[in-house]
């Protein structure tokens, strides 16, 4: 066994991947090696760590010295951002037109008043009403390497930064070597291909029951895999169920969206995105993957 | 929430290619040290347009041809997949070129027919060195040049410039199909081609194989100054043909394959028939006594009027690091008795992080056609066709060549080359009659030529 100790291997007479596992995003990670190259993985698979701790680093919220926080402390003067971020920021531009608004990263002060703790506490009128101001990336003034946020407002990539470091990781290791590879940060996650005996990679769908542990299997050979939806997040009054989508546009959850919404998609980044504004559609969820012609299972 | 019926069932389709310029706006070269500049294909991607221009010099050994060409062009690649490409060649060619006639231990006299008025300098004429005669018979002018004793006749004098046109359109019809269509027309004083293909690609393995199949149609016209010569007609300098024009027809049919993804191969088979008028009617083939060598007269070549190629060529690509090893063999046959061999070998060579130096070696064979010959006996019939082109002859020649470029920064590519082409004679030597063995009939040339140019990225 070679170097670190979060390389582990499994003997058994079926050759099982090996795997590369730490923590970043506040998610469980690993990448896997379908190849018996301890030290590659190793060596590989701390690239792909450093790279994942260099996008939290730079555009985790959390992080009080981030790119991104940055930013939201600006208070209304323009931030210099360099090209990786300003990219990012033209993606996040796109798709809130493409999505006519129900992608938008301004939308998280919202969370300021909504926790789904499962609690019946469903904030007044008045308070979405006061936050809905501050919420509308149509009021950020993107110049040509700058960003400029009026007082009050925040950006984050919550929806767009686990697959992003997905991507970037995949593409970055399918660089260096020929071995087939799968990168999953939390759920989100991507193939460099089939496995090496030209088998599909099997995932299994996390139930949204509680006494249920998976639904499924999913079988890939190519490309990426999101799940959005969480059934542990909602809010219970009355009656009504809130779940944890929240529309950007009225400031309150979207009514009837399913339960959990899994995308393939030759991106994580596109899967991630397109997993988001499913769940969004509400009860048009599959209405809306049907015209787009995705391979999704919705759960509801 | 309703979507707008503009974007609906569209929103995956356009995603796809925001996320795509996202990665290549924040490409790799950024997380890993670069290796070099040459390495990743990512010059010619989707979103980028080249302009190329450069100039090359040509010259052969003996005082016998020089030429300049610039040539200029530019490709956009389109963000959807699509390509467009326009391409513009002049050349401006000079000196002498051998014609067919082979050469004597005395002074030999040829006549051609010229315009009324001419002078030494006059370059657009294409005729100087010789003497003007007037035929006593039609009173037309007539120019009679003079090869020196023992040495390869040229036509002396000539000049020509040319200038041609190249373009092509490819579309990406779906992710794994693309449709190039080309036309390309050449003009120059005494002879002009246009042509026309379209072929298609097919993507199949995950973009791993690809197929592809095309046709070309291309017409020329042969419009030789002063007239066209009756083949086998008397070098007298009177002619009475006018325009001469030849039809081709080809078709390929291509399979690239990557086999890993540091090695690719290829492999093309091609057909061509062409039928018309394929004589050169500069040419002239020497019929000489059978025992003494000399010379009685000349006549015009002839040559059949179709001709139908084949070809196969396989290639190889393999990368190992910055480092490419290009290998290539082609085989060729064809109806006149024409069989070729050509193999290339080349290697690219990263230096430091902005540059490249690529040497490369070819090696070519051919046999000759079946018509050809040094000269003709006076007493034997007249075969069907003959020819005495020296490019119709069994030779080999090998080139050496050397490739190397800079990028400046990342939207400017310096290029240059320089190569040096020397045919030699395959088999028999040809001897004249008589005992005059000592006279070289082959005409192979030796050749330099050196390119620069730039290319521009934006």
């Amino acid at each position: 066994m070679v170097g670190s100790d979060r390389l582990s291997e499994v003997m058994t007479t079926i050759a099982k991947p090996l795997k590369y596992q730490f923590k970043a995003m506040n998610s469980p990670c690993e990448v896997q090696f379908d190849c018996n190259d301890a030290a590659l993985a190793g060596e590989l698979g701390r690239l792909a760590e450093a790279e994942a701790a260099r996008i939290e680093t730079k555009y985790s919220r959390y992080k009080e010295d981030s790119l991104l926080s940055r930013v939201n402390r600006s208070n209304g003067r323009p931030v210099p951002v360099d090209t990786e971020m300003m990219a990012l920021l033209t993606y996040a531009d796109n798709c809130y037109r493409l999505s006519e608004g129900l992608f938008d990263i301004t939308s998280g002060v919202l969370r300021r008043i909504w926790r789904f703790d499962g609690s019946n506490k469903v904030p007044e009128d008045h308070e979405i009403a006061a936050l809905l101001p501050l919420i509308g990336w149509d009021r950020v003034v993107l110049g040509p390497d700058n960003i400029t946020l009026a007082p009050g407002m925040e950006i984050d990539f919550g929806g767009l930064g686990k697959e992003y470091a997905v991507d970037r990781v995949l593409m970055m290791l399918a660089a260096k070597t020929d071995v087939r590879i799968l990168v999953n940060f939390g759920g989100d996650l991507r193939v460099s291909g089939p496995r090496n005996d030209g088998s599909p990679w099997r995932i299994s769908i996390e139930s949204v029951e509680e006494n249920r542990k998976t639904e499924g299997m999913i079988a890939i050979s190519s490309g990426a895999l999101t799940t959005s939806g969480d059934a542990r997040r909602f809010l219970l009054r009355d009656g009504v169920r809130y779940g944890h989508i929240l529309n950007p546009l009225t400031g309150r959850p979207v009514m009837g969206a399913p339960r959990s919404v899994t995308i393939a998609a030759p991106t994580c980044l596109e899967a991630g995105i397109m997993s988001t504004l499913a769940m969004a559609k509400g009860r048009d969820a599959e209405e809306f993957l049907r015209d787009e012609k995705l391979a999704a299972w919705v759960l509801r | 929430m309703q979507l707008s019926n503009r974007n609906k069932g569209r929103i995956g389709a356009t995603l796809c290619l925001v996320t795509a310029n996202l990665f290549s706006t924040t490409g790799l070269v950024q997380a890993q040290e670069v290796q070099n500049a040459f390495d990743e294909p990512a010059t010619n991607g989707p979103g980028n347009i080249i302009m190329d221009g450069a100039v090359m010099y040509y010259r052969e050994n003996n005082s016998r041809i020089q030429a300049i060409e610039p040539m200029a062009s530019y490709t956009d690649y389109a963000d959807n997949g699509d390509i467009f490409s326009i391409k513009l060649t002049a050349d401006s060619l000079s000196g002498a070129s051998p014609f067919g006639a082979t050469p004597w231990i005395a002074p030999q006299n040829f006549l051609s027919p010229t315009s009324v008025t001419i002078s030494g300098d006059d370059g657009s004429t294409g005729a100087s060195g010789g003497v003007v005669v007037t035929d006593p018979v039609t009173q037309m002018k007539i120019l009679q040049t003079t090869a020196k004793a023992n040495e390869l006749p040229l036509n002396p004098g000539f000049q020509d410039t040319r200038g041609a046109a190249n373009l092509s359109y490819t579309k990406a019809l779906a992710s794994r199909t693309r449709v190039t269509f080309n036309l390309n027309g050449s003009i120059e004083r005494d002879y002009q081609s246009y042509s026309g293909g379209a072929s298609i690609a097919q993507d199949f393995n995950n973009k791993t194989t690809t197929i592809s199949v095309g046709v070309n149609y291309q017409h020329d016209l042969s419009k030789r100054l002063y007239g066209t010569p009756t083949p086998f007609a008397v070098m007298t300098g009177v002619f009475t043909d006018g325009t001469k024009s030849e039809n081709i027809v080809s078709a390929t049919a291509g399979i690239t394959q990557v086999i890993t993804r540091n090695w690719l191969v290829q492999l093309n088979y091609s057909y061509e028939r062409a039928t018309g008028y394929q004589n050169n009617p500069y040419k002239v083939i020497s019929v000489l006594d059978p025992v003494t060598g000399a010379p009685q007269r000349y006549l015009y070549e002839a040559r059949p009027d179709k001709r139908t190629r084949n070809a196969v060529y396989i290639g190889s690509k393999l990368a190992v690091g910055s480092f490419v090893t290009n290998l290539s063999a082609r085989y060729y046959h064809d109806s006149w008795g024409i069989n070729s061999i050509t193999a290339n070998a080349s290697e690219h060579i990263p230096i430091g992080t902005r540059g490249y130096i690529e040497p490369g070696v070819r090696y070519y064979h051919q046999s000759s056609a079946d018509f050809f010959n040094y000269f003709l006996l006076s007493n034997a019939a007249l075969p069907q066709f003959a020819s005495a082109d020296n490019r119709l002859d069994k030779f080999n020649a090998i080139t050496a060549s050397i490739k190397g470029g800079y990028m400046l920064n990342d939207q400017i590519e310096l290029y240059a080359m320089a190569d040096y082409y020397s045919q030699t004679k395959a088999g028999t030597k040809g001897l004249l009659p008589g005992n005059n063995g000592s006279l070289n009939l082959f005409a192979g040339v030796k050749a330099i030529s050196v390119m620069t140019g730039v290319k521009y990225r934006f």
